[in-house]
């Protein structure tokens, strides 16, 4: 059975691995990321107040893709060295938590939770557990084969970490 | 058990300056509302209730008759192997609730200077438009016998779901017997309405290869099944993408 309840998260405006949790409206503000075009590398606070959880963009100028769905994208490669960006805290339904994302160039190579607080709520962490591989398995995905989602990713716990497991290899971590 | 709801927004200028603030949480609110009406898992929900016998339809929430009718149609042209009504402990519209709801949170986004976005709720997709004028989105299928693979591409209109027997161990139900089962790995719906999508997908992975000619008979959907030995059978249009995207301009 697919069971509530659900959690929302945004990717905005191409980027992947953007994660907004809340529970107030007037929380709910993921809708802007940093324009990638021209822009300089987001801080790590994502560069603006809009933006709620964490940017992968950061490739420099001129118009590097960010991720997967730059429609007018020139090729992805834009060398840019490695760094972590760790996105500001956000509400989320049952706490609080940031997400950090690793690119490389303009490849993002690593989605996670860099800090998580949820009151030791145990149904908070089973959603958890289910919800962050979907979203790590999302961003990686997304850019391998340029595309805008994953039709079929939800799997039992077990899945998921199988899952992680085989992108953190991929990825040369243990 | 969580539902995931990644949503994907794009902008007609390219730009990410867009504000879709107040639509994010117009899409929120949606989902929060079907969450709590529809949960199964809420013991006080209304269809929690309904289920106990404690309300009738007729009691519940405008939205319950509505999805019901729904789902009372989905039975219809799936044949039968969509069936919420046959589930063991009683009535559960889970199966056609979760693409109903995404499809409701859909249409928040429609607004000027926005091109397209996506409602990915765990793998069910509705969407409207794509990454600008004629470039339709590219949704992968997971690949059922390697999660972390992709199995095939598909250009999105619309919407797609996928049931296979790898999703929460064996939750598809053969309505005609009760049992758990599944004669295909995986089945993919694509269409315009993302709760028939992924009531057929059901449907198609519970019947196997027979689920292939409901689908075919259906304006504007089509079906893709991997089956248990991993090889593949579609219906005519099933809209397969190739595997790399021709390169930008």
């Amino acid at each position: 059975m697919r069971r509530a309840p659900i959690v929302i998260t945004a990717t905005v405006a191409g980027l992947v691995g953007v994660l907004a949790f809340h529970t107030t409206p007037a929380r709910l503000s993921a809708g802007t990321l940093p324009g990638v075009s021209g822009t300089p590398a987001p801080t790590a606070s994502g560069g603006s107040q809009r933006s709620q959880g964490t940017s992968g963009s950061g490739s420099p100028p001129p118009s590097s893709p960010t991720a997967h769905a730059r429609p007018k994208g020139t090729a992805p490669a834009q060398p840019g060295g490695t760094r972590t960006v760790t996105g500001p805290a956000v509400n989320y339904n049952y706490g609080v938590l940031s997400v950090s994302v690793t690119v490389s160039g303009s490849k993002i190579t690593k989605v996670g939770i860099a800090s998580i607080d949820d009151g030791g709520m145990q149904r908070s962490q089973f959603i958890d557990e289910q919800a962050i591989p979907i979203l790590e398995q999302e961003a990686l995905q997304a850019q391998s084969a340029n595309i805008q989602g994953v039709s079929g990713a939800s799997y039992t716990s077990a899945g998921f970490q199988q899952s992680l497991q085989a992108a953190l290899q991929t990825l040369g971590f243990k | 058990m969580g539902t995931v709801v990644t949503i994907n927004v794009y902008t007609t200028d390219g730009k990410a300056g867009t504000d879709v603030s107040r639509q994010l949480a117009a899409a929120q609110a949606i989902l929060q509302r079907a969450d709590a009406v529809f949960s199964t898992w809420r013991p006080h929900s209304p269809v929690s209730r309904l289920r106990r016998g404690e309300i009738t339809s007729a009691q519940a929430p405008a939205e319950v008759s509505e999805v019901l009718e729904q789902c009372a149609i989905a039975r219809e042209l799936s044949g039968g192997w969509f069936d919420p009504w046959a589930m063991p402990g009683g009535i559960d519209p889970t199966g056609y609730v979760k693409g109903w709801a995404a499809r409701q949170a859909l249409g928040a986004f429609r607004a000027s200077g926005i091109c397209g976005a996506i409602v990915n709720a765990a793998g069910d997709i509705a969407s409207f438009g794509g990454l600008g004028p004629g470039q339709p989105f590219r949704i992968g299928i997971a690949d059922p016998f390697a999660p972390d693979r992709l199995a095939e591409i598909v250009y999105l209109t619309g919407a797609i779901a996928t049931s296979g027997t790898y999703e929460r161990g064996s939750h598809l139900i053969d309505p005609h017997t009760g049992l758990a089962t599944a004669r295909a790995a995986s089945a993919s719906v694509t269409g315009p309405d993302l709760g028939l999508a992924d009531a057929l997908a059901t449907a198609v992975a519970v019947a196997g290869a027979p689920g292939l000619d409901l689908v075919e008979a259906l304006d504007g959907y089509e079906a893709l099944i991997i089956a248990l030995d991993g090889s593949r059978r579609w219906t005519r249009h099933f809209p397969f993408a190739p595997r790399e995207a021709a390169p930008p301009r």
